[in-house]
């Protein structure tokens, strides 16, 4: 693909995903085919930092992990309490980073 | 976090083995007379009971074999119950026998419980829940 537009949807989906993912993806950007830029266009990351504020404000009934598509921890979470009060904690540093991978997983469909 | 199965099987074992410790801790808290701690997050903050607040009073009741008052505490502590009851031995069936069927079966739940009528009518009986938590004062 032209560089120029792999270098565009780094630019702009670049937050989305982790830092040493973006080379991985830079570089599989280029070797594939023009016809996919259309499919790569319309993928729907979700933000990272909004996961963190729902995080925040509904963590221990799971509405994070329900948000990022993990319903099975969701659910967990949800009977739980959010892991007695503990789980939820934890996830506020694990939502955005979970999210990232999340993101990867939907590009990786299309990319491979 | 990518689900793969020894992943998925730890963290199901942890939370069993926490939640056993967190029943035992319970119950010799209160068999001593004194109250147990409360954890619940939303609870300590706002004073208002959690949709799941309860379900530890729930489990110890359905320990005693009072079923109806364990169900008048919580409901989702007879959910919280079966999954710790199975969840164990699925796992241990599942190590010894070398397949992967609570690995697949939580995948199953999870496209199960994405469908949007599942996931409405699953989301309005946990909002019952939570009113009835709060009409009973938990």
């Amino acid at each position: 693909m032209d560089a120029q537009k792999v270098d565009m949807f780094i630019l702009t989906n670049g937050k989305f995903f982790e830092s040493h993912q973006l080379v991985q993806i830079r570089e599989r950007l280029l070797q594939i085919d023009e016809s996919k830029w259309v499919a790569i266009q319309t993928l729907q990351f979700k933000d990272p930092t909004t996961s963190l504020i729902v995080s925040l404000l509904g963590g221990s009934l799971g509405i994070d992990r329900f948000m990022i598509g993990d319903t099975g921890l969701g659910v967990g979470k949800l009977l739980t309490c959010g892991g007695l009060g503990i789980w939820a904690i934890i996830d506020w540093f694990l939502i955005m980073g979970d999210t990232r991978e999340k993101n990867m997983a939907v590009l990786q469909q299309v990319l491979y | 976090m990518l689900l793969y199965k020894t992943r998925l099987y730890g963290y199901l074992l942890t939370a069993c083995i926490a939640g056993y410790i967190w029943l035992y801790y319970n119950i010799s808290q209160t068999s001593s007379g004194s109250h147990s701690i409360q954890v619940c997050p939303i609870k300590k903050t706002t004073s208002i009971p959690c949709p799941s607040c309860g379900s530890t009073r729930a489990v110890v009741a359905l320990m005693k074999g009072e079923i109806l008052e364990s169900f008048y505490i919580n409901p989702l502590g007879i959910l919280v119950a079966l999954i710790m009851l199975i969840i164990p031995f699925w796992i241990l069936i599942d190590l010894t026998t070398k397949r992967k069927s609570l690995f697949d079966f939580y995948f199953q739940i999870e496209t199960f419980l994405k469908k949007p009528k599942v996931a409405a009518s699953l989301l309005l009986l946990v909002v019952i829940n939570w009113i009835w938590n709060i009409a009973k004062g938990l």
